[in-house]
């Protein structure tokens, strides 16, 4: 009695056996094939580091910069001419002594001057010639300290005294946005752009193949049934593929540009509209065409108020969320395609100016934002 | 009137006074956006040429201001009493549209001027590079110079069973000189190929056509044949330095059946790669998106101001991985891990994580309270509810939207390749460079089977579970 | 015994939900309360076990404060309490057997229970309280799979996994057609009766309170307007309680 049911158990067990062991298998087969190395990973995640500090920093403000020449008098000998004076903040160099007698060693400091910047200090003679002195450079604080020796050629002459200069580049006037910003503000006003040429593009041709790849409406008769299955599995076919990769296509085919990826986005966007366009047509309820019909409506009537109504809601919000996946897959598709933010991206990154990058990244999470949010919202209003 | 008034100054205030607020902003926004984007569309670019001006910074595109001047009258009018909105928004899109055709440089004649191109990869796209004709093969090969230098090698060489000889060791570009081999297959055809200083293979040709030089030995295996020395040097390098550079005689005969092509190959460690790294990505990424999603669901939260602040956070973090799609990470990790589909996995699971986070939070809020009620009235501990009131809600819902991810990250990891992170996209795009559109025809193929057959399983298993 | 003394409940929000409530049960009652939507009702049911901590008062339960117990306690105190839902409060998920193991839970093992692993013996109390109920057959069934008068059922059977000694009952039959109202309430009428388990029942219709109540307490805006015994309850009364429009509605008619 008790048999059947021990040996409809012992295969369920088997079978849980079986399959625990072939998903470990293809585990194991994945793990491999990923080439998964996580000691690598935590090793050289210092390697990352410079590279998320200038994602972090992004480009976005610059400031004029101006030479600015600070000067300090020295008269030589002591007495010959009034002794310079010394400002009491901002970037400025102070003397270890008020004045020299010829001969005498010195030192110079150099306070509040931009840090970790090599500097060359310099005389300036009665004559207004140059005499050089020592290459410097200052530390983390801007700060640095150098030794002079007053030579008889910077002896005061005429009561004009020898002064010590060092030229410094200066940041002045407001903040203001960096040219990084302008190039991101074009690359990225092009990707939606981009995204919304696809799109209506898309739309445009989706429309009457959804129609046709729609069960109820073309499935009557042989030749319907084959132009459903055709349009389902060409639609099906198109909508496999990144946009990314038919993007490189037509690199090739038209030149590196915004037009090469719009074409691809078009292309797998009216593949994946006409699939769910389709589905809201073969949902349509055939209530009120019935009920029209039965009014003595005509055929254009029936369409125009039983069926248009039905559909434009689905169709707008379908359009709305594809034109979001759109802008997103845009931010890429320049990447290899040329053209907009992922162009602008690439370029940076290959030629190592990552806090451009940083810029045209923030720029994206900006906008793929915006357009998730107002997707959202709208599509919240037609439903 | 008065809001009439007040929409004169500033669009859509009216309307937003008389309570229609939403189109009140829309009208705000839209006007907004245009004269945005006038001025946009009239200010070169950054370091553009003059001479390359044709949409941006065309001052052309001042005429654009009849749009928003328009429209600004019609919210006038609205605000005095309500208009139906067709019209302006027709108008709009239309203004929207015209200019992003341009922008976007629409080039219709491109795709017909140059449908030429379009044949080079269509033509070898109904002849995939996956199998070949198994075949044995022969290969032998002698040196040379290019340029002569004082010491050219002797233009000879004896491989197994073959021997190569030319009539001298060293030639200039243009040259003609005879080439002799020995112990080759009798009465077949040989193909000569070249080989350049860096490496590079390419058949060479008759002088003047596009034909391959192929010979026939006789009936001892022994051939002669003249050929003109081909320019092999790269750009950048002096042609006049000598370089040592290779003549190849190959001979192939084919055995009947077929084998994987050497592209076939990499086909198919291709798609392994992307199937592997989209597995891997799929599960690391579940494993890490389970305890945040928690973390960002709003109703276990909102207890006091830390937990809201953390909520916070780790939404706004989520947000922010989210927007930036898993091809931009990559590039990330392929610098810190290196080329290869490790990294490309380490970005997938960084975007999963973001993703799935978002959605399992979403069921989270959604949790229906009663049954945790209930639960916890019979007295359980506090892990008790977890398991009996929490888990069983949240684990269907969970389970349907990892398998989701599963499907979309087995299309990711088809492209991922293309910035270094493995699978095929990484050969893809060196094929789709090489021009070698056989092979991307062979790799199409695999996608489409993998993609298809993922989208088929998912959907079957969503099916299911809901 | 339950005493309830002086109990207040305000809400974060400001809503003041129970005012100085004040009454006691005794051993073996079948308490019913009544009173308007919002007039405190759940409030009161789930302060009671402390599923909801009440601002201010004491809930005596055999002496032994609730409103103060710690946790361990206060989970020893809830599994002697079983509560039935308006709404069920089932996993609809889970099975119907696991929904009414779960009532057990704070009996069971903490680590095995965890693990989803549950002794024959629990598994047979669990299949003899469906017996009980009448549904039996449907211990595999998924709980969304039941209609409602049967969830209702499997809620009761998860109470009485708890062996407790006071049911709570809120609204249990608002959800339900009137003839399963009374199959419910005649479960829990049966459960008071035979194995004295105290009940207290908040209840909308004055013939289920008229029928099944040993003692009615009316609670009006948080306060209690009246305590006694059902038969005290006129039109006029419950006029009082339920306010002027309000017209008496009949649960049905199924009577033994």
């Amino acid at each position: 009695m008790n048999s059947p049911a021990r040996g409809a158990k012992l295969p369920r067990a088997l079978r849980t056996i079986l399959i625990v062991i072939g998903v470990l298998v293809a585990y194991v087969i994945a793990y491999r094939g990923s080439e998964v190395d996580f000691p690598r990973l935590i090793g050289s995640l210092g390697k990352g580091g410079p590279l998320m500090q200038d994602f972090l920093t992004p480009d976005l403000v610059t400031r004029e910069i101006q030479p600015v020449t600070l000067q300090l008098a020295l008269p030589v000998p002591c007495g010959s001419a009034p002794e310079g004076e010394v400002p009491a903040s901002g970037p400025r160099l102070v003397p270890g002594v008020p004045c020299a007698e010829l001969r005498d060693k010195f030192t110079v400091e150099g306070i509040d001057l931009a840090p970790n910047t090599e500097l060359q200090l310099r005389w300036r003679l009665p004559s207004d010639q140059y005499f050089p002195g020592p290459f410097i450079s200052t530390d983390a604080d801007g700060h640095f300290s150098a030794e002079f020796e007053a030579r008889p050629i910077v002896a005061t002459k005429d009561g004009v005294p020898s002064k010590i200069e060092v030229e410094l580049l200066v940041p002045v006037g407001g903040p203001k946005p960096s040219a990084a910003v302008f190039e991101v503000l074009d690359a990225i006003i092009v990707t939606i752009f981009m995204a919304l040429v696809s799109t209506t593009a898309a739309v445009v041709v989706a429309v009457p193949l959804s129609f046709l790849a729609a069960r109820n409406i073309t499935r009557r008769g042989r030749a319907g049934t084959a132009i459903y299955y055709i349009t389902r599995t060409t639609l099906s076919v198109f909508r496999s593929y990144e946009p990314i990769i038919l993007a490189t296509l037509f690199a090739f085919w038209v030149g590196f540009g915004p037009f090469a990826g719009a074409i691809a986005l078009a292309i797998v966007t009216v593949a994946s509209l006409g699939k769910l366009y389709s589905e809201a047509v073969e949902n349509i309820d055939p209530g009120p065409m019935e009920a029209l019909t039965a009014t003595g409506a005509n055929r254009l009537q029936v369409v125009l108020y039983g069926v248009v109504p039905q559909i434009v809601p689905d169709f707008l919000s379908f359009t709305i969320y594809h034109w979001d996946i759109n802008v997103r897959i845009s931010t890429i598709i320049g990447y290899v395609g040329g053209g907009g933010i992922g162009y602008y991206l690439a370029q940076m990154i290959n030629t190592s100016q990552n806090n451009k990058a940083g810029t045209a990244i923030w720029a994206i999470v900006v906008v793929v934002w915006a357009m998730d949010f107002l997707s959202a919202e709208v599509r919240k209003r037609l439903a | 009137m008065l809001n009439a008034l007040a929409s004169l100054f500033l669009p859509g205030l009216g309307q937003f006074l008389a309570g229609r607020r939403t189109r009140g902003l829309a009208l705000f926004g839209v006007i907004a956006v245009m004269l945005g984007l006038i001025i946009w569309a009239v200010t070169p670019a950054v370091g553009g040429a003059e001479a390359d001006i044709t949409f941006k910074g065309n001052p052309a595109n001042w005429r654009w201001l009849i749009v928003p001047t328009l429209l600004w009258l019609w919210n006038i009018w609205d605000a005095a009493s309500p208009r139906p909105v067709l019209i302006p928004v027709i108008a709009a899109l239309i203004m929207f549209y015209v200019m992003g055709w341009q922008a976007t440089e629409i080039d219709l004649e491109a795709l017909a001027k140059n449908f030429d191109r379009a044949l080079i990869i269509l033509r070898p796209m109904f002849r995939p590079d996956f199998l070949q004709p198994k075949a044995d093969r022969l290969e032998a090969w002698v040196e040379l110079e290019v340029p002569c230098s004082p010491t050219p090698p002797a233009g000879a060489n004896t491989l197994v069973g073959t021997s190569l000889s030319l009539s001298a060791g060293c030639a200039s570009v243009g040259e003609t000189l005879t080439l002799t081999a020995g112990g080759l297959w009798p009465d077949s055809d040989a193909e000569l190929v070249w080989q350049s200083p860096i490496g590079d293979f390419f058949a060479l040709r008759e002088p003047g056509t596009t034909q391959p030089v192929i010979t026939r030995t006789d009936s001892t295996g022994r051939l002669a044949t003249r050929f003109v020395v081909p320019k092999a040097i790269p750009p950048g390098i002096d042609p006049n330095l000598p370089q040592n550079q290779r003549l190849y005689v190959r001979q192939s005969k084919v055995t009947g059946g077929y084998e994987l092509s050497t592209n076939g190959f990499f086909v198919l460690k291709g798609i392994y790669e992307t199937i592997a790294l989209a597995l891997m990505a799929t599960t690391l990424g579940t494993l890490f998106a389970i305890p945040i999603s928690f973390l960002a669901a709003r109703n276990l939260m909102s207890a006091n101001a830390l937990t809201l602040g953390m909520y916070v956070v780790v939404r706004t973090l989520l947000n922010i991985v989210r927007s930036i799609e898993s091809l931009i990470i990559a590039i990330v990790f392929v610098v810190i891990v290196g080329l290869g589909p490790f990294a490309g996995m380490l970005a997938l699971a960084l975007h999963t994580i973001a993703a799935l986070a978002k959605l399992y939070s979403e069921v989270i809020e959604g949790i229906d309270p009663g049954p945790i009620e209930a639960i916890r009235a019979t007295g359980a501990t506090w892990l008790q509810v977890a398991r009996y009131g929490v888990v069983p809600q949240i684990v269907p819902p969970f389970t349907a939207f990892t398998i989701y991810r599963w499907d979309i990250n087995v299309r990711a990891s088809t492209i991922i390749g293309f910035v270094g992170g493995g699978g095929i996209g990484f050969f893809l795009v060196q094929w789709i460079n090489l021009g070698d559109f056989r092979a991307v025809s062979a790799s199409f193929i695999a996608i489409l089977v993998v993609v298809m057959a993922m989208d088929v399983f998912s959907a079957r298993v969503r099916e299911r579970l809901i | 015994m339950l005493e309830v003394q002086h109990l207040h409940k305000v809400y974060p929000n400001g809503t003041v939900a129970l005012t100085d409530v004040n009454f006691t049960v005794n051993d073996g009652e079948f308490l019913v309360i009544i009173g308007l939507s919002g007039s405190g009702k759940s409030t009161l049911l789930r302060c009671i076990n402390r599923l909801i901590d009440p601002t201010a008062g004491k809930i005596l339960w055999d002496g032994v404060d609730v409103t103060t117990a710690p946790a361990g306690e206060l989970r020893r105190i809830r599994r002697q309490i079983g509560m039935v839902f308006q709404q069920f409060n089932l996993v609809k998920r889970s099975s119907v057997l696991t929904n009414v193991l779960a009532g057990r839970l704070g009996y069971a093992n903490p680590y095995l229970s965890l693990l989803g692993i549950w002794p024959p013996a629990e598994r047979e109390r669990a299949q003899r309280a469906l017996t009980r109920v009448g549904i039996a057959d449907k211990a595999a069934s998924r709980a969304d799979a039941l209609s409602g008068g049967q969830q209702q059922r499997v809620g009761i059977a998860r109470a009485l996994m708890q062996e407790p000694k006071l049911i709570l009952a809120d609204e249990p039959v608002a959800s339900l057609d009137p003839v399963l109202a009374h199959s419910i309430l005649q479960y829990l009428e049966q459960l008071n009766r035979e194995e004295k388990i105290t009940v207290i029942c908040s209840l909308h219709f004055l013939d289920l309170v008229h029928r099944y109540a040993t003692r009615v307490v009316a609670l009006k805006d948080g306060q209690v307007v009246f305590t006694g015994l059902p038969q005290e309850i006129d039109r006029a009364r419950f006029k009082e309680i339920y306010g002027e429009e309000a017209i008496e509605v009949r649960a049905g008619m199924a009577e033994s």
